[in-house]
């Protein structure tokens, strides 16, 4: 008897031994990197996940688990609870000030220096949005920029020959542009300035009329400047030429911006403000489409503007709390600063390539459409939002405001401006920051 | 007055039956709006031409509905579970044992009852975020296992209509107030007990706001009413594939309704009119 | 004997004692989850009464509810209740047919009614546009964004109507004859006989329907999620839909969820959700204290 307990403890000690063998084995195998972007629509994750996989058959020690649809709102969930991946990326710069602000994004200066990357090599606008208080806790990952699509058909139908430059023509353009059905309804929308509606959000509209957001203190200033007033105002006159209830109705019928239903994509708007990645979707969903790129139109009184756009971009960064911020920094560096990976971004993305190496790429495909967001984004007068620390609540309330005065209109569009202005102030003091530490983009 | 009599029962009637199908209509529009296409249901027609019905298969491949499911029935299994065996001994201590304070405690599951939940949501958040189970289901589960005041107070209304003879019949016999419970109480009760665990089931089956906290970030723990929230920024927007999940969801419960009716309505009335 | 009381023990005080002790002193500091909570002492509170410029909207959003949703609900099942109370036939089919919707998952039902109710392509307009009415925008107008949750809260009234019916059918017969006996017509059965004798029913329905006002939350949340247009592509920053249209459906719980869980201002979420424990205790104390007033009980029936 005592034999066979020998013998079955001496078993169970070889079996375990060569089990935790096994086990350790695994364990010195590749490392898992968990990979949180932003893509999800049409064949942008593809082409993300592409790249991706290149990184990972070239490095033995890593393998990547890509996840698309991520929203700002899910990383600082995942963050803040404590089990965060090992790479971020968001769409927007817009909770910057918080990221960098809370140390919720690690502060890559240090690695930047480790990997000898200077930030020279990067546009001088996505190195203001990826900043906060002298924190740089993020790098860009190609970049946007806004612009106007055309339908040329339409077009000629109009008898328009050249795209709107300034937002007199525009809007003469855009009236004639529209078609009514016999009941008054809304046919075919010339433009549709509605905030709130596709990619149309108060901050890409300032662009073209030059407005600005904070003074050098980092002070709220939509009272203080006559071009957000002109700007309202214009904007609302337009709404109220279709009806706003009309116009309402209208957006309510349309297909979503990202399906294959994209009121521009399926001649429904003749004229739309979108960003360069919208010659992709074209590509891919209506290649018939006959239309044409150009820049924004611009305010009456500043020609000089035109030609400029809004900018802003994909970010990356890695979070607080993940666990292998070294492979994950090597990921980082390889996405943001490799020619190839950029080049190929860029070509599936359609995305504005974010170094000035990658820019001049002979890998990518020309194309005439995305040539104008490229010119774009090169031009001097082109700029971004205020990096403040109360994040996207900033922007939020602006448009909100927007929003009810496009609804019900105002007495004195001055006063309400300078209410916001201090609500503004006040909601960024109560966030926890002091002003101007985002800078003046 | 005999065919006034009936003039007014024709009125009602009427009215009742104008009341049904406007009750039954938005269930008539999401099932003809889950057979069209994403173009028809783009479009202000009523009917669809040709039947989709492979929208219900197509379902499947756009949205990870199965996982979805999986992720209801821990919840909801492992909740209820807890939540009977937890809330039972409570409420048969609050409605039979004599001990001081038994009213002020039964006045307290009732305040319980009254608050919203969104009073003790931050430092409940902060707490699992500290247990680093923010991202999974169980901030929602485990309580469960501590007693529910709703099921409590149902089950004691319940057990104070037991006759005291049958529980002292078992106590002469020699069985101990926790065998008493086990077997002569929970046997008697068994209706309530359905009824509650219907209830959970039910609740836990179209609970939204925590389960949003909770898994909001995790895509992979996503019960099946997230899901379904997120549905369209998954696909954007496809109306007809929207309504054709929108109807497989509220499918099983009303599945277990009409299995379970007896229990539903004894379980509904056992909370109103008794109260 | 305490064994048994144990778990429901332990779980009151690990989530309804420790939280609301736990939600004042976060209420008193500055805490994002990230670094430790900073002392602020009143500011928070102070932020929320003068300066937030959402705090009185969402009020005056959730007191609507009180104001209208309630009532509404509460007389729509009435009304309904007793209809099928003197029907003769096909009680039961009837019954099923009002109480199906309220089985209904709330996600599900109001992701339904936005479709339904959708200005442009939705079958309601369409149908109001061939008897030549132009429908409103719905969930589209500010207007009508409440108003449309109402119908949505209306078609799930099958809970409560159910509950009316079983009290009013319980209302014993006799005093029915004797008021008949003294000459009372049916308005006046209803209003001295059957109203009295369900009144507790009634109060019951009420104070439940003001619990679930005071937290509304998942279908102002779909609803304005779905009927905004957002969440298409991730994180496009088209703003907040929480509120659409124009802070319409802005409510209390879900300006809670907005500070606290969209931009993690726990301290300030916290301060949100004092006031909101307060309010909810005095409301409900005010009207049970008040229900003595017209709650009859079954003696006082003469």
């Amino acid at each position: 008897m005592r034999r066979v307990v020998i013998a079955a403890a001496f078993a169970a000690v070889v079996g375990l031994a060569a089990a935790t063998a096994a086990v350790g084995a695994r364990q010195a195998g590749p490392t898992k990197l968990t990979v949180w972007v932003g893509w999800s629509a049409g064949k942008e994750l593809v082409t993300f996940k592409k790249v991706a996989a290149e990184y990972d058959k070239a490095h033995a020690d890593v393998t990547l688990d890509v996840v698309g649809g991520i929203t700002d709102q899910k990383i600082t969930a995942a963050i803040r609870a404590g089990n965060p991946p090992d790479v971020v990326s968001s769409f927007n710069s817009y909770d910057v000030g918080i990221y960098c602000g809370t140390g919720a994004w690690l502060d890559l200066k240090p690695y930047m220096a480790k990997s000898h990357i200077s930030t020279s090599i990067f546009p001088k606008a996505t190195m203001y949005y990826t900043q906060y208080n002298g924190t740089r806790c993020a790098l860009p990952l190609l970049a946007d920029t806004y612009g106007l699509y055309y339908n040329t058909a339409l077009f000629k139908k109009a008898h328009i020959t050249h795209p709107p430059r300034t937002i007199s023509e525009l809007t003469a353009d855009a009236k004639k542009l529209t078609q009514r059905n016999p009941d008054g309804s809304l046919k075919v929308v010339g433009l549709d300035p509605f905030i709130g509606f596709y990619e149309n959000v108060p901050e890409r509209w300032a662009q073209a009329y030059g407005a600005k957001y904070i003074d050098s203190k980092g002070h709220a200033i939509l009272a203080n400047q006559p071009a957000w007033q002109k700007m309202m105002k214009w904007q609302k006159s337009l709404i109220d030429w279709y009806g706003y209830k009309n116009l309402v109705k209208f957006q309510a019928g349309l297909g979503d911006e990202f399906s294959a239903s994209n009121g521009f994509e399926t001649g429904k708007l003749a004229m739309n403000m979108d960003g360069e990645w919208r010659v992709a979707f074209i590509a891919n969903e209506a290649p018939k489409l006959q239309y044409g790129t150009a820049p924004l139109p611009v305010d009456d009184a500043q020609p000089d503007l035109y030609g400029s756009g809004y900018i802003n971009g994909t970010i990356i960064g890695l979070p607080k709390g993940g666990h292998n911020v070294d492979k994950a920094w090597q990921l980082v560096d390889y996405l943001t600063t490799n020619t190839h990976a950029l080049a190929e971004l860029t070509n599936g993305l359609k995305n504005v390539p974010s170094t000035s190496a990658s820019a001049k790429s002979k890998e990518i495909v020309p194309n005439a459409h995305f040539e104008t967001f490229i010119k774009i984004f090169n031009n001097a007068r082109s700029s971004t939002s205020p990096i403040m620390a109360s994040g996207q609540s900033y922007t939020n309330l602006v448009q909100t405001f927007w929003q009810n005065y496009q609804a019900k209109g105002s007495k004195s569009l001055g006063a309400d401006l300078k209410k916001l202005d201090s609500q503004l102030d006040a909601q960024v003091k109560q966030a926890g920051g002091g002003n101007g530490g985002g800078g003046v983009p | 007055m005999r065919r006034k009599r009936f003039l007014v029962a024709v009125a009602n009637h009427s009215f009742l039956i104008a009341a049904a199908i406007a009750f039954l209509a938005p269930f008539l529009f999401i099932m003809l709006t889950s057979l069209m296409t994403n173009e028809q249901a783009l479009s202000s027609r009523f009917w669809p031409h040709p039947f989709a019905w492979h929208n219900f298969v197509d379902v499947f491949h756009e949205a990870p509905l199965g996982r979805w499911t999986f992720n209801t029935l821990e919840y909801s299994v492992l909740g209820t579970l807890g939540l009977l065996l937890s809330s039972v001994p409570v409420a048969y201590a609050l409605a039979r044992l004599r001990f001081r304070g038994r009213n002020l405690m039964f006045m307290i599951v009732l305040v319980a009852l009254m608050l919203p939940p969104q009073v003790s949501v931050v430092p409940l958040y902060v707490m699992w975020a500290k247990l680093h189970l923010v991202g999974t289901l169980w901030p929602v589960i485990l309580p469960n296992w501590f007693g529910d005041a709703f099921s409590i107070f149902l089950l004691r209304q319940f057990f104070l209509t037991i006759p005291e003879e049958y529980l002292d019949a078992a106590r002469v016999d020699g069985l101990g107030e926790l065998r008493v419970l086990s077997t002569v109480v929970v046997r008697l009760a068994k209706p309530a007990i359905a009824a509650v665990a219907l209830f959970s089931f039910l609740y836990t089956f179209n609970d939204f706001f925590l389960p949003l906290l909770y898994t909001g970030e995790n895509p992979h723990n996503w019960p099946l009413q997230i899901g379904l929230s997120q549905f369209r920024s998954l696909h954007q927007v496809q109306w007809n594939l929207t309504m054709a999940a929108t109807l497989l969801v509220m499918a099983p419960v009303i599945v277990i309704f009409f299995l379970a009716q007896k229990a539903f309505v004894e379980g509904v009335t056992l909370t109103g009119v008794k109260g | 004997m305490l064994l048994l009381l144990a778990p429901w023990l332990v779980g009151f005080s690990v989530f309804f004692g420790y939280p609301i002790v736990m939600a004042v002193y976060l209420s008193l500091n500055h805490y994002d989850l990230l670094s430790p909570p900073r002392w602020v002492g009143l500011a928070n509170y102070r932020y929320l009464f003068t300066i937030d410029p959402q705090v009185g909207t969402a009020v005056k959003n959730t007191l609507w509810l009180v104001a209208i949703l309630v009532p509404a609900q509460v007389l729509f099942a009435l009304g309904i209740a007793l209809m099928l109370a003197r029907a003769r036939r096909g009680v039961g089919i009837f019954r099923t047919i009002f109480y199906l919707p309220a089985l209904a998952p709330p996600v599900a039902a109001t992701l339904g009614f936005v479709y339904i109710l959708n200005p442009a392509t939705g079958p309601v307009n369409a149908l109001l546009g061939h008897l030549g009415i132009s429908g409103p925008l719905w969930f589209q107008d500010p207007a009508w964004a409440k108003p449309s949750l109402v119908v949505l809260g209306l078609w799930g009234v099958g809970n409560t109507m159910v509950i009316f019916l079983a009290a009013v059918l319980d209302v014993p017969r006799h005093l029915y004859e004797s008021a008949e006996i003294d000459g009372a017509g049916p308005w006046q059965r209803l209003r001295w006989v059957t109203l009295p004798s369900i009144s507790p029913v009634i109060l019951f329905a009420v104070v439940l329907g003001v619990i679930q006002a005071l937290q509304y939350f998942t279908q102002a949340y779909v609803a304005a999620n779905i009927a905004s247009g957002q969440a298409s592509q991730a994180a496009d920053v088209t703003a907040a839909s929480l509120g659409y249209p124009q802070d319409s459906t802005l409510f209390y719980p879900v300006l809670l969820y907005q500070h606290g869980f969209s931009d993690y201002q726990m301290g300030y979420a916290s301060a949100l959700s004092v006031v909101l424990l307060i309010v909810s205790f005095a409301v409900t104390l005010v009207i049970v204290v008040n229900s003595r007033r017209w709650v009859h009980h079954a003696g006082a029936i003469r």
